[in-house]
């Protein structure tokens, strides 16, 4: 067998049931879409673009999408600004390569929590009577917060904790980063009298631009798959403060209408929307980054 | 412009130590080139001056200032590197205003000077570039253009050729030579290039295991180096050495080794006991062909001849060791010919068995 041979039957059976799997799903819900499928009555009728239309009134709708972008937003950057941050501070502050690797190790812990588990500790971390913060908030002479529970904050308080799983895995990447980095231009910079801020401002993190945006792509296809984590924190409310849209697609679909052809169309959207969005991302980040 | 003062420098990595109490003074304007082979310390050494190290004992002081504890910014000094170190996501022109534009020099002081350094080093046409899209040479000159741009009161340049073809390198050299004599900054060159060295030094400071082991002009540590190591060191083809007996009779001395019988003054000569065991030492380009009845004729059987162009190197087996020469009439040598070369007395050298240490007396 040559090689080509070779890697077609190795590549194609895998890629055939992903691709199966994918086309499958997809076409059934573009299918149910366009019904008026529902879990309270057996039968179902087509019906056009009905389920898209209510879509764009649906106040409810345009809100998980607003909160979903803001999640989108606040979890990616709030991660890569506190990955930098770090990651700098230690960089210049921790010579020790113990204490560097141990640092390092700490950090790699809350990623590595499911998020189930790690949602819950902060859960109780958060809570009004027996969390451990709002003891500490006490201390100052202020009030109990209820950060779950206060619409204002209860979006950052889910995003908080998940900054802190990939803020700081991400602290620990750029650390290594930062590390494998030639001395030479850093020293180079040091006789140009740039002050340890500049020399990161201007040399080194730009000398990372590339796998910079790497992780920021990263993060921004895993803050969309938060379910989860906001799931068990919040469920979603108080009311719709942290209702993203798989969450409301999930209320509308299985736990309260049943309205499946309603949450297909707003899977499919969903589905439209991010791949136009990314696509748009890609383009401009390689046009930036030549 | 400054005058360069390191005084019991010391410099230790952990427990090792690599530099043991250097002193080393270099005046303004001068061009001091450090030599000598790999791992003596003639990087860390530098990297000292220019902060880039930590000094572990001693102090550095530039223009009477001592520096040994300022941030390597604040020393005035401007630095070229063996790996060029440009700042890759930057075009030339910001490579070379990085550092003024650090010192908040107003924009348009900032164009004028980099438009006049890029006018001297011929970068006019690349400015918009980034480096990745310049070749070795064009990059050396865009490190140089950054280092010129700052009117430094030092240069420091460590081994700043070493990755540039010969032809370049020489072209180069006469750059920085003719630049230094432009602006006559004081400047510090590394290199373990001897003939880089000896072309473009006002002095050289010859370094040993992170010592100094001779300090002088090119022609100083050429014809009368200080020790053995130096004398091996410095010059190519590198220089023949015999092990030799002293041989006084009457008011003459003789370095006698087999069938080899060298005349040399004696009142040159510190240490020349009868019977003492010397080292001696012959540089090939100060032997010629010998005339009849030359002085301090060697004879041989050729090896080889390595013709070099204009000249070429003759290896000759003397009483069963190699012994090398030069000279220009080697047309006629063949391999297997027995042939006889000469030296003059006054390029004689003669170092300590011991100490290794040249016996010629001073002055
Ligand atoms: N960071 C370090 N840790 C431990 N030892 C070091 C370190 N840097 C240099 N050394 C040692 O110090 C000595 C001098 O090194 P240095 O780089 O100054 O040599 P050099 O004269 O510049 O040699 P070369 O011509 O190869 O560049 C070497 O023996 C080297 O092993
Ligand atoms: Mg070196």
């Amino acid at each position: 067998m040559n090689n080509r041979r070779f890697l077609f039957w190795t590549l194609t059976p895998g890629f055939a049931v992903l691709a199966i799997l994918a086309l499958i799903s997809i076409a059934g819900a573009l299918y149910f879409s366009v019904m008026d499928r529902s879990l309270r009555y057996p039968d179902y009728h087509f019906a056009g673009l009905y389920n898209y239309q209510r879509l764009l009134s649906d106040r409810r709708f345009l809100n998980a999408l607003q909160i979903s972008a803001t999640w989108e937003i606040v979890t990616v950057v709030g991660s890569l600004v506190v990955a930098t941050l770090l990651s700098v501070l230690i960089f210049e502050t921790v010579k020790s390569f113990w204490i560097r690797n141990l640092i390092c190790f700490a950090f790699l812990a809350p990623v590595l929590l499911p998020r189930v588990a790690a949602a819950f500790i902060w859960r109780f971390l958060y809570s009004p009577s027996l969390g451990l913060i709002n003891y500490l908030v006490g201390l100052t002479g202020l009030g109990p917060v209820e950060f779950l529970a206060d619409p204002s904050l209860a979006l950052m308080s889910v995003a908080i904790v998940d900054i802190w799983q990939w803020g700081l895995f991400f602290t620990v990447i750029m650390l290594k980063l930062l590390e494998t980095l030639p001395r030479d231009p850093i020293e180079a910079a040091q006789l140009d009298n740039a002050r340890t801020w500049e020399i990161h401002a201007f040399v080194t993190l730009p000398m990372l631009k590339a796998p910079i945006i790497s992780l920021a792509l990263v993060k921004a296809v895993e803050s969309l798959r938060s379910f989860d984590l906001i799931y068990v924190m919040t469920g979603g409310g108080p009311g719709t403060a942290t209702e993203t849209l798989d969450l409301y697609a999930y209320q509308a679909g299985i736990n309260l209408g049943g309205r499946i052809s309603y949450a297909s169309a707003m899977s499919i959207l969903l589905l439209v929307l991010t791949t136009i969005v990314f696509t748009l991302i890609w383009r401009g980040i390689r046009k930036w980054s030549v | 412009m400054a005058n360069i003062r390191c005084v019991n420098i010391r410099k230790s990595y952990g427990g090792h130590s690599v530099i043991e109490n250097l002193n080393l003074d270099i005046a303004d304007h001068e061009f001091v080139v450090f030599l000598g082979p790999s791992g003596c310390g003639k990087s860390t050494m530098l990297r000292m001056i220019a902060g880039l190290e930590d000094i572990t004992g001693g102090t550095v002081s530039i223009g009477d200032r001592d520096v040994t504890h300022l941030h390597p910014g604040e020393r005035g000094v401007a630095m070229v590197f063996q790996s060029y170190a440009l700042y890759p996501h930057m075009t030339v022109e910001e490579n070379i205003a990085f550092g003024l534009r650090r010192q908040k020099v107003p924009q348009a002081e900032i164009a004028r000077r980099v438009q006049h350094v890029a006018g001297l080093l011929g970068l006019e046409s690349f400015l918009q570039r980034k480096p990745k899209n310049l070749s070795g040479g064009q990059q050396q000159r865009v490190a140089m253009a950054r280092a010129m741009i700052k009117t430094p009161k030092l240069f420091l340049f460590d081994e700043p050729l070493s990755n540039l073809d010969a032809k370049l390198r020489e072209r180069l050299r006469t750059e920085i030579r003719k630049m230094h004599l432009d602006l006559k900054t004081t400047t510090i060159f590394v290199t373990h290039d001897q003939l880089e060295a000896m072309t473009i030094a006002d002095r050289i400071v010859l370094m040993r295991a992170g010592a100094i082991e001779q300090q002088g002009t090119p022609s100083e540590i050429f014809d009368r180096p200080a020790t053995r190591f130096v004398a091996d060191f410095i010059g190519s083809p590198a220089m023949n050495f015999r092990g030799c007996v002293v041989s006084r009779d009457g008011g003459s001395v003789s370095l006698v080794a087999g069938s080899i019988r060298l005349e040399v003054p004696a009142s040159e000569f510190d240490g020349l006991q009868h019977g003492a065991k010397v080292e001696v030492g012959l540089r090939p380009s100060k032997m010629d062909l010998a005339a009849e009845g030359d002085l301090n004729a060697i004879s041989g059987k050729i090896i080889l001849v390595e013709n070099m162009g204009s000249e070429a190197q003759v290896i000759v087996d003397v009483d069963g060791q190699e012994m090398s020469f030069v000279t220009k009439a080697f047309r006629t040598l063949e391999p297997g010919q027995p042939v006889s070369f000469s030296i003059e007395p006054a390029s004689i050298h003669v170092f300590s068995k011991e100490t290794g240490r040249s016996l010629r007396k001073a002055g």
